[in-house]
C-alpha cells in the first residue's frame, strides 16, 4: 500500500509577460498577455512507507514545486495525490500533524530566542504534552549532536547548529512522511555528512519516509536507493540511482597507455575510438561487451597500463541538462 | 479550544522574551509615546479658547475622546504592527509555507503570533487620560454603561483589526504593503476629534465607510450618556461585517497564494 | 567641473536611472502621496471650529494654506535614513563607498526621482480637492510661485541634511535611527501641517520660530498660498539653517566612513 500515490500530476501557471523599458511597461499595462508555463506534467509515481527517495533536476526543474504540491502548499491544475490517505491540497489538521517540511534556506526558529523556545511554541501547536515534547526533544538532540545550543540564540549558531536546530523543529511531532528541499544547502562538508547520517538514522529508528531534494549528489547516493529525476516538469527517471547511470551512460570509458604507438585502424570493433594520441588511447565500449573487449585489448596489444571509468554521476545528470538531451 | 489557549501563551512569553534582548528600545518608546501625547494635547489646546468648543463638545469630553484615541493607538503599536506587519516579511521570505503546514489556523497564528510590549505604557496613558476627562466632564459611571462601553470597545478593537488585517493580506500580491497601512493610518487619526467636529459628508465617511467614529466617538457617548441605541447596533453589526469581510478576503488570498505562487 | 564627485553626466545618468527606477514604484509612491492626507483632516477639523478666528486665514485662506501645507510636504518628503539603513543591512553600501562619487548624491537623485514619480498623484489629489472646493481655487502670481519653489527646495534641504546627519550617526549606533522618529513628532506639531503657526500662544510661537520646523511647512506653504510673510527673515533663516546642517553632515560623515572602514565592516 503506497504512502504517497501521485497520478497524473500537473501544475500549469498563467506567466504575463512584459517587455523591458518603458514602452514594454504601457504595452503591459493596456494588453496584458499571458503564456502558459507547464511546470509539473503528467508525472505519476507511488512512494512505500519507510522508503527514502531522492528527487533530482535542474534549477527550475519543477521539483519544489512537486514538492510543494505533495505538502499541500500548492493546487495541482491536474492529476491526483494522496499522502497518508489525505489530500494535502485540503491542509486537514490530521494531515498536517503527520508530515513535515524542511527548506534549507528558509527557517522557521525565531532569530532572536534559543531553540528551545520555539519548540515550546511548537509543542503547543501540535498539541503535544510537555513531559513528551521533553522527552523528544532530549532524544533528537541526542542524536543529532544538539546541547547547549538549544539554549543560545539562534542567531548566534553557526549555520550547520542552525540547521540541526530546524531539524529538531520539523520532527518535534513525529511525521511520518519528511519533505526536505535542500536540507544540506551550504553546509560545510561535516556537517553535510552529519545531517545525513542523522537522516538515515532517524529513517531507520522510526520508519519514516523521506522525500528529498539536493544539489549535492553525495545527499542522493548516501541515503537514496531510489530516485527520480525531473526535468522539464516530466519524471524522466524512477528506479535505483544505478539504473540511471546505466541509462545516462550506457558506455563505460577504457584508458589504454601502450608500450608503443599504435595505428587507429587497429582499433576496429573494439568499441568506439574517443582519443589517440602516441600511447594513449581512449575507447568508449558498451558495459555488456566491457570484458570481452579488455581481454581482446590484452591479447593484441603491448599493454602497460589500462583503467576502466565510470563518469560520475553529477557530470551525466549535468551534462545531460546543460545538452537539453532527455 | 484549549491547544489555542497553550498556544497563545507560549506566543506571548516567548514575545515578552524577545523584547528583553532589546531593552533599551523600550525608552526610546516610552519617549516617544511623550512626545506624541503632549503634542496631541497641545494641538487639542489650541482649539479651546474661554468658552469655546468643538462641535459642541467640552475641552473635557475631548479630552476623553483624544484618550480613547491614545488607547487605540497603543493597541496598534502592541499588537497589530508587530504581528500584521510580519506578514509581508512571510511572504517575501516564503516562511508563510511554515505557517500554512502548521494544524493550526492560519490567521490566528498570523494575528496573534507576538505582542510588543512597548506599546502598553500608551494604553495606559490613554486609559489615564479617558478616566481624567471623564471626572472632568461629570460622568456617572453605572454598571449597564460601563458594560455596554467595554462592549462598543472590543467592537472597536474588532472593526480596527479587521481593517488592518485586509491590508496586509493583500501582500499575498503586493510585495510591500506598510505605506498601504500609513494611508489607514492617516486616516485613522481623524478619530483624535469628536465626529461632530468634522462637516456631515466626513461624518457619514467615518461612520460607515472608515468606521472610526466606533472607535471612539461612540464610547465616549457612551459615557456621557448621549449615546443612541441604533448607534450602537451600527456599531456591533459592522464589527461583525468587518471581521466576516477580513476573514473571507483572508481564506480567498490563500487560495490565489496555493494555486500561483510558485 | 566636479563637485564631490560630481559633473553634468553623472547628473544626468543617476536622474534618468533614479526616475525610471522610481516609475517601477509608482504605485507605492501613489500610495505614499495619499498618506500625506492629514492636513485635509485638520482642515476639515479647523473650518468648522470656533478657534478659527483667531488664525487670521478667513474664507478661503485657510484652504488655500492646507492644500499649501500639502503640497509642499508632498515636494520635501525625505527618507534617507531608511533607506541608507536598507543599503546598509543589505551590504550596498561597501560599494558605493568605492566610488568616486559622494554617497549622499545618490540619496539625493533618488529623491528627485521620487519627487517627479509623485508630481502627477499630488496633482490629481489637489484637482479632487479643487473639485470639492471650487471656491479655493487660485493660481499664484509667477513671482509667488517661484518663490514658494525654492522656498520649498529649501525646505527639502534642510530635512534631507537633517536627516543624513542621523544617517551618519547610524555608523556609529544601530539605535540612532530611533531619533529620526523621535524628531518627527515635534516637526508634526511645530511645522503647521496641522496647524498654522498663527494658532499658537506667542510664547510657543517664538520658542518655534528657534527650531527649523517652520520653514519646512509653514513659510513655504504660506508663500504659495499667497498669504503675507516676512521673505527676508524667512529665506534668511532657511539657508542659515542650510549652512550650519551642511558642514555637521560632510564632517560627521566622513568620520563615520573613516569608522566604518575601519571595523572592516
Amino acid at each position: 500500500m503506497a504512502l504517497i500515490d501521485v497520478r497524473g500530476l500537473s501544475k500549469t501557471y498563467k506567466v504575463a509577460d512584459k517587455q523591458p523599458g518603458f514602452a514594454g511597461t504601457l504595452r503591459h499595462f493596456l494588453q496584458r498577455r499571458y503564456r502558459d508555463v507547464a511546470a509539473v506534467q503528467d508525472v505519476s509515481f507511488q512512494i512505500a512507507p519507510g522508503e527514502m527517495v531522492g528527487f533530482l533536476g535542474a534549477n527550475g526543474a519543477g521539483k519544489t514545486t512537486t514538492l510543494k504540491m505533495l505538502c499541500g502548499l500548492i493546487y495541482p491544475s491536474d492529476g491526483d495525490v494522496q499522502v497518508a490517505g489525505h489530500r494535502p491540497q485540503r491542509r486537514q489538521a490530521e494531515f498536517l500533524r503527520r508530515i513535515t517540511l524542511v527548506m534549507g534556506q528558509k527557517q522557521q526558529l525565531m532569530w532572536d530566542l534559543p531553540p528551545l523556545d520555539s519548540l515550546r511554541v511548537n509543542a503547543a501547536v501540535y498539541g503535544i504534552p510537555d513531559d513528551v515534547a521533553r522527552r523528544r526533544t532530549s532524544e533528537l538532540a541526542d542524536l543529532l549532536e544538539l546541547g547547549e545550543e538549544l539554549t543560545r540564540p539562534v542567531r548566534k549558531l553557526s549555520l550547520g547548529q542552525r540547521m540541526k536546530a530546524e531539524l529538531l523543529a520539523a520532527l518535534l511531532h513525529e511525521p511520518e512522511v519528511l519533505f526536505l528541499d535542500e536540507p544540506t544547502l551550504g553546509l560545510d562538508v561535516n556537517a553535510q555528512s552529519r545531517v545525513r547520517q542523522f537522516l538515515a538514522e532517524y529513517n531507520r529508528r522510526t520508519g519514516a519516509t523521506v522525500l528529498l531534494t539536493s544539489h549535492y549528489m553525495a545527499d542522493i547516493t548516501a541515503l537514496c536507493q531510489r530516485v527520480l529525476l525531473i526535468h522539464q516538469g516530466r519524471l524522466f527517471h524512477d528506479g535505483p540511482l544505478e539504473v540511471l547511470a546505466d541509462q545516462l551512460a550506457p558506455e563505460r570509458e577504457v584508458h589504454l597507455e601502450l608500450e608503443r604507438p599504435a595505428q587507429s585502424d587497429a582499433f576496429e570493433g573494439l568499441g568506439r575510438l574517443e582519443r589517440i594520441e602516441g600511447c594513449e588511447v581512449r575507447l568508449l565500449v558498451p558495459r555488456d561487451q566491457l570484458t570481452i573487449v579488455v581481454a581482446q585489448l590484452l591479447e593484441r596489444f603491448p599493454v602497460r597500463d589500462l583503467d576502466v571509468k565510470d563518469p560520475p554521476i553529477e557530470e551525466l545528470i549535468g551534462g545531460l541538462f546543460r545538452q537539453g538531451r532527455v | 479550544m484549549g491547544r489555542y489557549w497553550r498556544t497563545l501563551r507560549r506566543f506571548w512569553s516567548t514575545a515578552v522574551a524577545v523584547q528583553l534582548e532589546y531593552q533599551a528600545n523600550v525608552l526610546i518608546e516610552l519617549l516617544a509615546v511623550a512626545m506624541s501625547l503632549g503634542g496631541s494635547l497641545f494641538l487639542l489646546s489650541l482649539f479651546y479658547g474661554p468658552d469655546q468648543t468643538l462641535g459642541g463638545w467640552s475641552w473635557a469630553q475631548a479630552l476623553m475622546v483624544q484618550g480613547l484615541y491614545t488607547v487605540f493607538d497603543g493597541m496598534a503599536s502592541t499588537w497589530l504592527r508587530p504581528n500584521l506587519g510580519a506578514i509581508v516579511t512571510h511572504v517575501r521570505e516564503g516562511t508563510l509555507d511554515f505557517v500554512l503546514l502548521k494544524p493550526i489556523d492560519s490567521q490566528f497564528w498570523l494575528s496573534l503570533r507576538t505582542l510588543s510590549p512597548g506599546g502598553l505604557p500608551e494604553i495606559a496613558l490613554g486609559f489615564a487620560l479617558l478616566i481624567y476627562g471623564s471626572v472632568q466632564a461629570g460622568v456617572v459611571l453605572t454598571l449597564p454603561s460601563l458594560f455596554t462601553v467595554l462592549v462598543m470597545l472590543l467592537a472597536g478593537g474588532l472593526i480596527l483589526y479587521s481593517l488592518w488585517f485586509l491590508i496586509a493580506a493583500t501582500s499575498i500580491w503586493f510585495v510591500k504593503t506598510w505605506n498601504a497601512t500609513e494611508v489607514l493610518r492617516a486616516l485613522l487619526a481623524s478619530g483624535r476629534y469628536p465626529l461632530n467636529a468634522y462637516p456631515p459628508a466626513l461624518r457619514l465617511l467615518f461612520t460607515l465607510v472608515l468606521p472610526v467614529a466606533f472607535l471612539t466617538t461612540v464610547p465616549a457617548q457612551v459615557l456621557l450618556g448621549e449615546a443612541a441605541a441604533p448607534m450602537l447596533l451600527a456599531g456591533l453589526a459592522l464589527a461583525v461585517l468587518f471581521f466576516s469581510v477580513a476573514r473571507a478576503f483572508w481564506l480567498f488570498a490563500l487560495r490565489f497564494y496555493t494555486s500561483a505562487s510558485s | 567641473m566636479r563637485i564631490f564627485g560630481l559633473n553634468r553626466r553623472i547628473i544626468r545618468v543617476l536622474l534618468g536611472s533614479q526616475y525610471a527606477h522610481m516609475l517601477e514604484y509608482r504605485a507605492e509612491i501613489a500610495l505614499w502621496a495619499l498618506s500625506g492626507v492629514l492636513p485635509f483632516i485638520m482642515l476639515s477639523v479647523w473650518s468648522g471650529s470656533e478657534a478659527r478666528l483667531g488664525l487670521g486665514l478667513d474664507g478661503v485662506a485657510l484652504d488655500r494654506y492646507f492644500l499649501s501645507a500639502f503640497l509642499v510636504r508632498q515636494f520635501s518628503v525625505v527618507w534617507v535614513v531608511y533607506a541608507f539603513e536598507e543599503d546598509a543591512l543589505l551590504g550596498r553600501l561597501s560599494p558605493y563607498l568605492l566610488q568616486p562619487l559622494h554617497p549622499l548624491w545618490r540619496y539625493v537623485a533618488a529623491h528627485l526621482g521620487e519627487q517627479l514619480t509623485r508630481l502627477p498623484f499630488a496633482a490629481l489629489i489637489a484637482a479632487v480637492f479643487f473639485v470639492a472646493q471650487p471656491q479655493a481655487f487660485w493660481l499664484p502670481s509667477l513671482g509667488g510661485f517661484l518663490l514658494a519653489w525654492l522656498a520649498t527646495w529649501l525646505a527639502f534641504a534642510i530635512a534631507f541634511l537633517f536627516q543624513s546627519l542621523i544617517a551618519a550617526l547610524c555608523f556609529w549606533s544601530e539605535k540612532a535611527s530611533a531619533l529620526e522618529r523621535l524628531q518627527f513628532i515635534p516637526f508634526v506639531f511645530l511645522s503647521g501641517l496641522l496647524a498654522p503657526l498663527t494658532a499658537f500662544p506667542p510664547g510657543v510661537r517664538a520658542l518655534a520660530q528657534w527650531t527649523p520646523f517652520p520653514y519646512l511647512i509653514d513659510f513655504p506653504a504660506r508663500l504659495l498660498a499667497g498669504q503675507p510673510v516676512d521673505l527676508i527673515a524667512g529665506f534668511a533663516a532657511q539657508l542659515a539653517w542650510v549652512a550650519l546642517l551642511l558642514p555637521l553632515v560632510l564632517l560627521l560623515w566622513r568620520a563615520g566612513v573613516r569608522r566604518y572602514s575601519a571595523m572592516g565592516a
